[in-house]
C-alpha cells in the first residue's frame, strides 16, 4: 500500500517533475568535461602492440647502399615526367615495373561530381611472394600527386626502389602491389572499388590483375627533395572510420625506437606532451573524424577493412630519403609477419600524441551523455504533457467550492484512494506534433538532394540563397502553424518532445560509429534541448533567435570556411564530392538529422500558444 | 684389464640389485620433446624443443627412443630469410634442421588428445611403432615441454590447452601401467611451476622455468630471421648442457643442473619438485643428467653366460658362479613353484561341471593368467568340497545304519 501510493505519488512529485531540465543540463556538462579530463594521465593509456604476430622493428634493415643509386636513377627519370599527360607517366612506370620483373596492369576511371569530371589511369604491379600462397597482399601507394595537388616526386621514386628492392628478397608471404595513382582522392578509391568489384559506373574498369586479400596498404606522401625530420602520420579514413590502432603502433615504434625518427600527427609539428597540446591533438583528430572526407589515398581502403595509413615525411632535418625507405621496409617486414588480418587492437581510439590514446569505452560516455541530454528532456516533455494542469492554480480564488475528485487505484491487493489530478492523464493530441516533426525531418531531403547535385559553379549562390531562407523560413513556418492550427502548449511540447527523441536517438547510435561527429552536432544542437515558445516577451526571442541562428548548420559551415580560410565553393564541392565518390555520409547527418532538430527548435521559438482554458480536459 | 673392470662395473651394480625386488637402475632412456605453439611468431619455441632434441641425440638417444612433437615447419615458412633451416642461437652456426631429423608429430597432429595417448599408450592398432612410447618399468623418460602457458595449463596451438591435472593424472596412468621407470619433467612456459604442481606420481623430478604469475622471457632474437630464436630457460640448460655435459660418460648430475639455474639470467624463478622421488632432494639431486639426457643404461642380467668373459679374475667368477648357482637355485624354486601352481589350476580346472569347458577353451589365455590371483580361492573350494563329501559318506553310512537296524527292529 504504501509502496503503491509512494510510487504513483512520486510521479506526480512536483520536485521530481522539476528535476529534469536540471538533470539533462548536467549531462551536458559532465559530457564535456568527461572529454576535458581524457588527456590527463589517469584517463588516457600508452600505445602498446597488441598483435603478437607483427614484431615491429625486430628486423634489420638492409635498404642501402647501392640502393640509394638507384633511389636517385628513379628520381632523375620521375623528375623528367613532371607535367607530362596520365599516358605519358604511366607508359614509362610501366617500363620500371616491368624491368623490376614485376607484373603490370592498368586500370582507366572517370567519375563526375558537382558537375566536373575526374579521370585518370591507375598504374600498378604486382610483386608474387615467391613461396607465399597469393591469397593476401598488403599494398604500397605513390600516388602521383598528393592531396594538396604537389608532386611527389621523391614518393613515386621510393615506390620505383622499393619494387625493385622488394623483388630481390625472397620471404614474402603475402603479394605485394605497389600502386601509382595519378592523384590522392579519386585514383585510390576507383582502384580500392575495382578490387573488391564494387565499382559504382562501367567508367570505372574493372582491373585486370589482382592478388588476394588486402592486408594493409602504406601510402608514401613525399612531395620534395630535401631530406626531412619527422615523419606525420595520416590514420583518419573516410566517415571517420580508423585504421587498427596496431598499424599505426607499429610504424610509431619502427620509426622512432628502431630508426630515431621522430613521429607526429594531426599536424602538431612540435608536440610536447603535456595537457594543451594533447587537447589539442585530440580535438582536431575528432574534427577531422568529424568531418569524415578523406585524408590522403589511405582513406579509400579504410571502408574496405583495409588497414592503411599515409606517411608525410616534413620539415628540415638530416633523415633522407633511403630512412623513409627503411622504415617501409621493416613496416612490410612487420605486415609480412601477419598471420589474420589486424584486429587485436582497437578500430575505435582518440590519439593525442603519438604513444597515447583512449579507447572507445573511455570516450563514449561523453558523446553519450550529450545525447542522453536529449532523450531525458523528450521524455520529461511526453510526460509532462500528459499532467492535468493543476486545478488549485486555476481556480485559487474559489477554494473549497469543490472537493477534489477521488479515485481508487488498484494494483494486486492493495487498494489506495487518491485524488484524481495525481492518477489522471490528459488525453494528448499527437497529429500536429507528428506531422510537424515529420515533415521537418522529410524536408531535410532538400538540402542533402540540392547541395550534391548542383554544379560546381553555381553551389556558393545556391548556399548563399538556402542560407537566406533558412533564417526566414522557420518565422513563416511557425506564423503559418499558429494561423491554421493553433497549437495548444502541450502540442508545443509534444513538437518539442518527438523533435529531441530523435535527435537523442540519432546521435547515441551515431556516436558508436563516428563519435567525433556525434558529439560535434549534440554540443551544436544542446541549446535546442531549452527553446520553448516565448509569446509576450520580444526581446528575449530576438536575442534567442540571433543565438539559434548562429548555431545553425549554415551558420557553423560559413564560420568553419571563414575561421579556416577555405573557399566555401569547394569546401561544398568536396563535400559532393565526397558524397557522389568516397560514399561520405556527414551530409544525412546534417541536413537529416542537425538541420530538422534546429528547424523544429526555431519554429518553437517563434511559437504562441492558444488559450487553453477551453481545452481542459481531464480523462482517466 | 681396463676391459675387464669396465664389464665388471654393471655386474657388480647388478649383483647389488639382485636381493633388491624394485630395480633402482633403468634399462632404457626416452625423450618425449613437445612444442606446443604453431605460427611463425613463435618461431623460439620450435627452436627450443629442435635444440633439446640435438642434444639428446647427442648424448645418444636414437631417433626411435625420441617422439619429437613440432606443431609448426618454420624452416619451410615463406617468411624464414634462411629457407629450410632453424636456428636457437643469432650466430647461426648450428642448423637444428640439418639433415637428420625426424618428427614424429607435426602440425595438426600436435593435440591433447594424441599427447595423452603417447604418455598412456592408448593408441589404435594403426599407429606406427615410430609414433608410440614403447617403454616400460626400466624406461627413464625426459618429457620437455615449451609453448604459450597459465596457471595450470599449456596451450595446444591456440585450439586447446592441457591442464595440469590432465598431465598429473596422464602421469599416474603411466605408473600405474608401469610405463616408467623415472621421469625427467621440464617445461619452459608462462607460470611454469603450476604445470607440475599437481603432480602425485612417484619416481618423478620435475623443473619449470617461471612461478605463477611469473613470466618466462625469450633470450635473444635474431634480426635477420626477425624473431626470437630461443626462451631463456632453455638457453641456460642447454648453455649447461653444452659445455658441462660433453660426453655419455658425464657424471654431472641433475643437482649440479638446478645449481646452475639463476633467476638473474633467467629472469624468471624456475622450479623444482623432488618431493615425489623416493628419497627426496638428496636423491634426486644425485642422479645423472646422463640418466635422463643420455643413452647409458645398464643391460638387465638374466643369465650366467654373461660371466664367460671374465676369466682372468678368479675371485670375481667365484662371485659370479656363486652367483649363477643362486639364480639357477631360485629358478629351481621359481619352476617348483610353478609346476605346483599348473598342478593346482589343473585340479581345480576339473572341478567345474563339463558344461563349463566350452568357455574355458575359448579363453585358455586369460585362465592362465587368472590363475595365480585364483590359488586361495581353489584352495578353500576344495576344501569345501571335501567336507561336503565326508559329510555325505557320513550321511551314506548313517542312512545304511538306520535301515540296517530298523528291519531288525521290525
Amino acid at each position: 500500500m504504501a509502496l503503491l501510493s509512494s510510487g504513483v505519488l512520486l510521479k506526480r512529485d512536483p520536485r521530481l517533475l522539476k528535476l529534469p531540465p536540471y538533470l539533462s543540463f548536467l549531462c551536458i556538462a559532465v559530457g564535456i568535461a568527461w572529454l576535458l579530463l581524457l588527456p590527463l594521465n589517469d584517463y588516457s593509456r600508452r600505445t602498446y602492440i597488441s598483435e603478437n604476430a607483427l614484431l615491429p622493428g625486430q628486423v634489420h634493415t638492409y635498404f642501402a647502399g647501392s640502393d640509394q643509386h638507384v633511389f636517385r636513377g628513379f628520381k632523375h627519370e620521375v623528375d623528367a615526367l613532371e607535367g607530362k599527360s596520365n599516358t605519358e607517366v604511366n607508359d614509362k612506370l610501366e617500363e620500371f615495373f616491368k624491368a623490376a620483373g614485376l607484373k603490370v596492369a592498368r586500370q582507366k576511371f572517370e567519375y563526375k561530381s558537382a558537375g566536373e569530371v575526374y579521370q585518370g589511369e591507375n598504374i600498378y604491379a604486382i610483386l608474387h611472394a615467391p613461396r607465399g600462397d597469393a591469397t593476401e597482399a598488403i599494398v604500397l601507394v605513390g600516388a602521383w600527386k598528393n592531396v594538396e595537388e604537389e608532386f611527389n616526386r621523391s614518393g613515386v621514386a621510393l615506390v620505383l626502389t622499393l619494387a625493385r628492392y622488394f623483388k630481390r628478397w625472397s620471404l614474402w608471404s603475402k603479394d605485394i602491389i605497389f600502386l601509382v595513382t595519378p592523384d590522392s582522392r579519386a585514383g585510390p578509391q576507383a582502384w580500392v572499388d575495382a578490387y573488391h568489384d564494387t565499382q559504382s559506373s562501367p567508367a570505372i574498369q574493372p582491373l585486370p590483375l589482382k592478388s588476394g586479400a588486402l592486408q594493409g596498404a602504406v601510402v608514401i606522401d613525399y612531395p620534395f627533395n630535401h631530406r626531412f625530420e619527422s615523419l606525420h602520420i595520416v590514420y583518419d579514413g573516410i566517415n571517420g572510420q580508423l585504421p587498427n590502432l596496431d598499424l599505426f603502433n607499429t610504424v610509431v615504434s619502427i620509426a622512432s625506437g628502431q630508426m630515431g625518427i621522430g613521429v607526429t600527427l594531426q599536424r602538431m609539428w612540435n608536440h610536447k606532451d603535456d595537457y594543451k597540446e594533447r587537447l589539442q591533438t585530440m580535438l582536431r583528430g575528432m574534427l577531422k573524424q568529424g568531418l569524415g572526407h578523406a585524408s590522403g589515398p589511405h582513406s579509400s581502403f579504410i571502408p574496405y577493412h583495409v588497414d592503411a595509413i599515409t606517411l608525410q615525411p616534413y620539415g628540415e632535418g638530416w633523415q633522407d630519403e633511403m630512412a623513409m625507405g627503411r622504415v617501409i621496409e621493416s613496416t612490410f617486414r612487420s605486415l609480412n609477419n601477419l598471420l589474420e588480418h589486424l584486429h587485436q587492437s582497437f578500430f575505435f581510439y582518440l590519439l593525442m600524441h603519438s604513444g597515447r590514446f583512449v579507447s572507445i569505452g573511455t570516450y563514449l560516455p561523453s558523446a553519450m551523455l550529450v545525447a542522453i541530454n536529449f532523450t531525458i528532456m523528450a521524455i520529461y516533455l511526453w510526460v509532462k504533457s500528459g499532467t492535468p494542469i493543476s486545478k488549485s492554480t486555476k481556480v485559487a480564488s474559489t477554494m473549497g467550492e469543490k472537493s477534489t475528485p477521488l479515485e481508487l487505484v488498484k494494483e494486486g491487493d492493495a487498494i489506495a484512494i487518491l485524488p484524481e489530478e495525481i492518477t489522471g492523464v490528459r488525453e494528448r493530441e499527437l497529429f500536429l506534433p507528428l506531422a510537424v516533426v515529420a515533415g521537418t525531418q522529410f524536408l531535410g531531403v532538400l538540402p542533402l538532394y540540392i547541395f550534391n547535385h548542383t554544379t560546381h559553379s553555381m553551389l556558393s549562390i545556391v548556399f548563399g540563397i538556402f542560407t537566406i531562407l533558412n533564417t526566414v523560413l522557420p518565422y513563416f513556418i511557425s506564423k503559418s502553424i499558429i494561423e491554421y492550427f493553433g497549437p495548444t502548449t502541450q502540442q508545443y511540447q509534444l513538437i518539442k518532445s518527438f523533435s529531441l527523441l530523435l535527435l537523442g536517438m540519432f546521435l547515441s547510435s551515431l556516436a558508436t560509429l563516428n563519435f567525433s561527429l556525434a558529439f560535434l552536432v549534440g554540443l551544436f544542437a544542446a541549446p535546442l534541448t531549452y527553446i520553448q515558445p516565448l509569446p509576450g516577451r520580444p526581446i528575449l526571442v530576438t536575442v534567442l533567435s540571433l543565438l539559434i541562428n548562429v548555431l545553425a548548420p549554415t551558420a557553423v559551415i560559413l564560420a568553419g570556411v571563414f575561421a579556416w580560410e577555405l573557399n566555401l565553393g569547394e569546401v561544398l564541392k568536396e563535400a559532393a564530392f565526397g558524397w557522389d565518390i568516397w560514399g561520405m555520409n556527414t551530409q544525412v547527418v546534417v541536413w537529416c538529422v542537425w538541420w530538422p532538430a534546429w528547424l523544429v527548435g526555431n519554429i518553437l521559438l517563434y511559437g504562441k500558444a492558444r488559450d487553453e482554458s477551453s481545452a481542459t480536459k481531464a480523462v482517466k | 684389464m681396463r676391459l675387464s673392470k669396465l664389464l665388471q662395473l654393471p655386474l657388480v651394480l647388478t649383483s647389488l640389485l639382485l636381493p633388491l625386488p624394485v630395480a633402482t637402475e633403468h634399462t632404457s632412456n626416452w625423450a618425449v620433446l613437445v612444442s606446443t605453439s604453431r605460427f611463425w611468431f613463435n618461431y623460439r619455441h620450435l627452436a627450443n624443443v629442435l635444440s633439446l632434441y640435438r642434444t639428446v641425440k647427442r648424448l645418444g638417444i636414437p631417433d626411435s627412443q625420441i617422439i619429437l612433437m613440432l606443431p609448426d615447419d618454420m624452416a619451410c615458412n615463406p617468411r624464414n630469410a634462411f629457407p629450410g633451416t632453424v636456428y636457437s642461437n643469432a650466430d647461426r652456426a648450428v642448423d637444428l634442421y640439418g639433415d637428420n631429423i625426424e618428427v614424429d608429430y607435426r602440425g595438426y597432429e600436435v593435440t591433447v588428445e594424441n599427447f595423452i595417448r603417447l604418455l598412456t599408450d592408448r593408441v589404435g592398432e594403426e599407429m606406427p611403432r615410430s609414433k608410440r612410447l614403447l617403454t616400460d618399468d626400466g624406461s627413464n623418460i625426459l618429457v620437455y615441454m615449451t609453448g604459450h602457458g597459465g596457471n595450470e595449463f599449456l596451450k595446444f596451438q591456440d585450439a586447446e590447452e592441457i591442464s595440469a591435472f590432465d598431465l598429473a593424472d596422464a602421469f599416474e596412468q603411466m605408473w600405474e601401467k608401469k610405463r616408467y621407470h623415472e621421469l625427467l619433467f621440464m617445461i619452459d612456459t608462462c607460470q611454469a611451476n603450476t604445470m607440475y604442481s599437481k603432480f602425485y606420481s612417484p619416481n618423478i623430478i620435475a623443473t619449470g622455468s617461471s612461478e605463477i604469475d611469473e613470466s618466462s622471457y625469450s633470450h635473444h632474437a635474431d634480426n635477420d630471421v626477425g624473431v626470437a630464436v630461443i626462451d631463456r630457460y632453455t638457453y641456460y640448460n642447454l648453455e649447461f648442457l653444452e659445455t658441462k655435459v660433453r660426453e655419455p660418460s658425464s657424471k654431472t648430475t641433475v643437482g649440479d643442473l638446478f645449481d646452475s639455474y639463476d633467476s638473474a639470467k633467467i629472469h624468471s624463478n624456475a622450479g623444482i619438485r623432488y618431493d615425489l622421488f623416493p628419497g627426496g632432494e638428496k636423491a634426486a639431486r644425485e642422479r645423472l643428467l646422463m640418466d635422463f639426457f643420455g643413452n647409458v643404461q645398464n643391460v638387465e642380467v638374466d643369465t650366467t653366460n654373461s660371466s664367460s668373459g671374465n676369466s682372468t679374475d678368479a675371485e670375481w667368477e667365484e662371485d659370479i658362479l656363486a652367483l649363477g648357482k643362486k639364480i639357477s637355485e631360485l629358478r629351481k624354486r621359481q619352476e617348483a613353484l610353478d609346476l605346483q601352481a599348473q598342478a593346482q589350476v589343473n585340479n581345480s580346472s576339473s572341478v567345474p561341471p563339463p558344461g563349463s569347458l566350452k568357455s574355458e577353451v575359448k579363453l585358455p589365455t586369460s585362465k592362465i593368467r587368472a590363475a595365480k590371483v585364483e590359488v586361495d580361492n581353489s584352495w578353500f573350494g576344495k576344501k569345501a568340497v571335501g567336507a561336503w563329501a565326508l559329510a555325505g559318506c557320513s550321511l551314506v553310512w548313517l542312512a545304511g545304519s538306520y535301515l540296517e537296524s530298523s528291519p531288525s527292529a521290525s
